[in-house]
């Protein structure tokens, strides 16, 4: 009995965290090629793209909406992958059965979570801001921009794939999640103060959107491009924080719980 | 082999009697089927039409009477279309994912009927929301609209080429994960750069001619023409553009239900 259990290999510690998480992280990789154009597709459109559709709505733009609509961007190209494909990665396993297999191996359960957050936030934030370039370059616009942005987008997308993982993990009809994220789209689309300033919105709306996440997540970030259009920055980094906890709590629950 | 000792326990399964059959069965059955998701897909697509309008309102800094008169009528339009065109390819594809989408074709109904049922299933859910945003949109932007009877023949027309577009997209793609895929592209084009809920002159001159081909620009045509009177000319090329997309939709519909494997 002794030796048996002195053969075995102490499957704890940092060292082994670390380990499983690099092995989950080229799992991830590798089996979701696909996914990923879909990702690198969906970013382009959703930040480039929505530029050019309120444009198109609005039918012409002064300085300072352009201004605006361009440090909105990069919030508008990270909402997609943290609140749509990785929900769609989550409900794909879910019905395929990969979800329990990838619960089965003989890893740490947050690793493969980590794993899935760094791999779809390392292709997101370079998309995110190339699109940035790219708009600012067409609707004229300079940034102004300071090293705060870094982290601040960092944060953004740890938060939204810590929500979108959570939300995707906790709803169990793969069917409601999908229903879910497109009324997500719609609301960041259509409702959200992200390329404009809040205070064009109703009280009522403007007070329920200091709660999501999505005005924070553009408010922050333009922090970082730009000077005199932001305030209250302060506030938007601690709800974003508390976004991020929420998620990761629902992700703990969740992996953590037996049965 | 001689004929009274087979096919006599069988009942011919045809005739419009059968089909007629056949399409109730399958409405009930998928009516049935979506018992949960149904209520739940009304209500979201009610929010959604009610809530487009005012939504995209919220961008202008001040919204002239014609830009209105586009949205209101607009979001309506796009309700109309958003629910075959993504909504119902989406539902294939969740069927397809959890195998249940081979069952439901190997049910013995003519596959015409099934067809039918779907049309029925996208109407039920479709027009709902469309009076929902139309009342809303009269509401909040003090618009009046001007009704003629051709709102009947254009509501459903794009009804069922919206539906058979989305329906041929998803039962032609093999993999559910492109469709899913394929679909938010899809809405996403329609809600953002198609000129149904804006003028047709706010998009550069490239992409005007995309849309004189694509059906979504002439499904606001004709839908609006029976709506409100004065903004839409050239009425019937519309309708030609539509119904040309409509039977081809129908045609690889036909094709890709009517291959065996």
């Amino acid at each position: 009995m002794t030796t048996a259990a002195l053969e075995t290999p102490l499957r704890r510690g940092t060292g082994y965290w670390w380990a499983s998480y690099v092995m989950m992280t080229r799992w991830v990789l590798t089996q979701q090629r696909v996914l990923f154009i879909g990702v690198v597709f969906g970013q382009i459109v959703m930040g480039i793209g929505a530029a050019f559709m309120y444009k198109f709505y609005l039918g012409s733009l002064d300085p300072i909406s352009a201004m605006y609509l361009v440090t909105g961007i990069p919030a508008l190209s990270l909402i997609p992958v943290g609140f749509v494909l990785v929900p769609i990665l989550v409900v794909q396993e879910k019905t395929r059965g990969t979800y329990d297999f990838t619960w089965s191996l003989p890893v740490p359960r947050l690793a493969p979570v980590a794993a899935t957050f760094t791999v779809f936030t390392a292709i997101a934030l370079p998309i995110a801001f190339a699109s940035t370039i790219l708009a600012a370059w067409q609707f004229d616009v300079t940034l102004i921009v300071s090293w705060t942005v870094i982290p601040f987008a960092l944060l953004s997308s740890l938060m939204a794939t810590s929500v979108g993982y959570g939300m995707a993990m906790a709803i169990p009809e793969p069917r409601v999640t999908t229903l879910v994220t497109n009324v997500i789209i719609f609301v960041v689309l259509l409702f959200s103060p992200i390329v404009i300033p809040i205070e064009r919105f109703p009280d009522w709306l403007a007070t329920l959107q200091r709660v999501l996440p999505f005005y924070h997540m553009a408010n922050l970030i333009r922090s970082g491009l730009s000077e005199d259009l932001t305030t209250d920055v302060g506030a938007s980094l601690a709800i974003l924080l508390a976004w991020t906890v929420v998620g990761w709590s629902l992700v703990i629950r969740i992996v953590t719980r037996r049965g | 082999m001689t004929a009274d000792a087979i096919s006599l326990p069988l009942t011919i399964r045809s005739g419009p009697a059968n089909w007629w059959h056949s399409l109730s069965a399958m409405l009930r059955w998928q009516l049935t089927s979506m018992r949960l998701l149904l209520p739940l897909l009304i209500v979201v697509q009610m929010l959604v039409a009610a809530g487009f309008s005012i939504g995209i309102g919220l961008f202008f800094e001040d919204l002239t009477a014609t830009a209105a008169l586009y949205l209101g009528t607009g979001a309506a339009i796009i309700t109309l279309i958003i629910v075959g065109l993504v909504v119902a390819p989406q539902l294939i594809a969740a069927e397809k994912e959890e195998g249940t989408y081979d069952f439901s074709w190997s049910l013995p109904v003519p596959r015409s009927a099934s067809v039918a049922a779907w049309l029925a299933l996208s109407a039920i859910i479709s027009i709902p929301s469309m009076v929902m945003a139309l009342i809303i949109a009269s509401w909040h932007f003090d618009i009046r609209f001007v009704l003629s009877w051709s709102i009947i023949p254009a509501v459903l027309l794009t009804l069922v080429c919206g539906t058979m577009i989305g329906y041929a997209m998803a039962h032609a793609i093999d993999q559910p994960s492109l469709t899913q895929l394929l679909t938010q592209v899809v809405a996403f084009g329609v809600l953002g750069f198609t000129p149904i809920t804006y003028p047709l002159e706010n998009l550069p001159p490239w992409l005007q001619s995309v849309h004189q081909v694509l059906p979504f620009y002439h499904m606001g045509v004709i839908v609006r023409a029976g709506l409100t009177v004065g903004i839409v000319e050239e009425l019937w090329l519309s309708y030609m553009v539509v119904l040309a997309w409509t039977l081809a939709a129908i045609a690889v519909t036909a094709f890709v239900l009517g291959r065996r494997k």
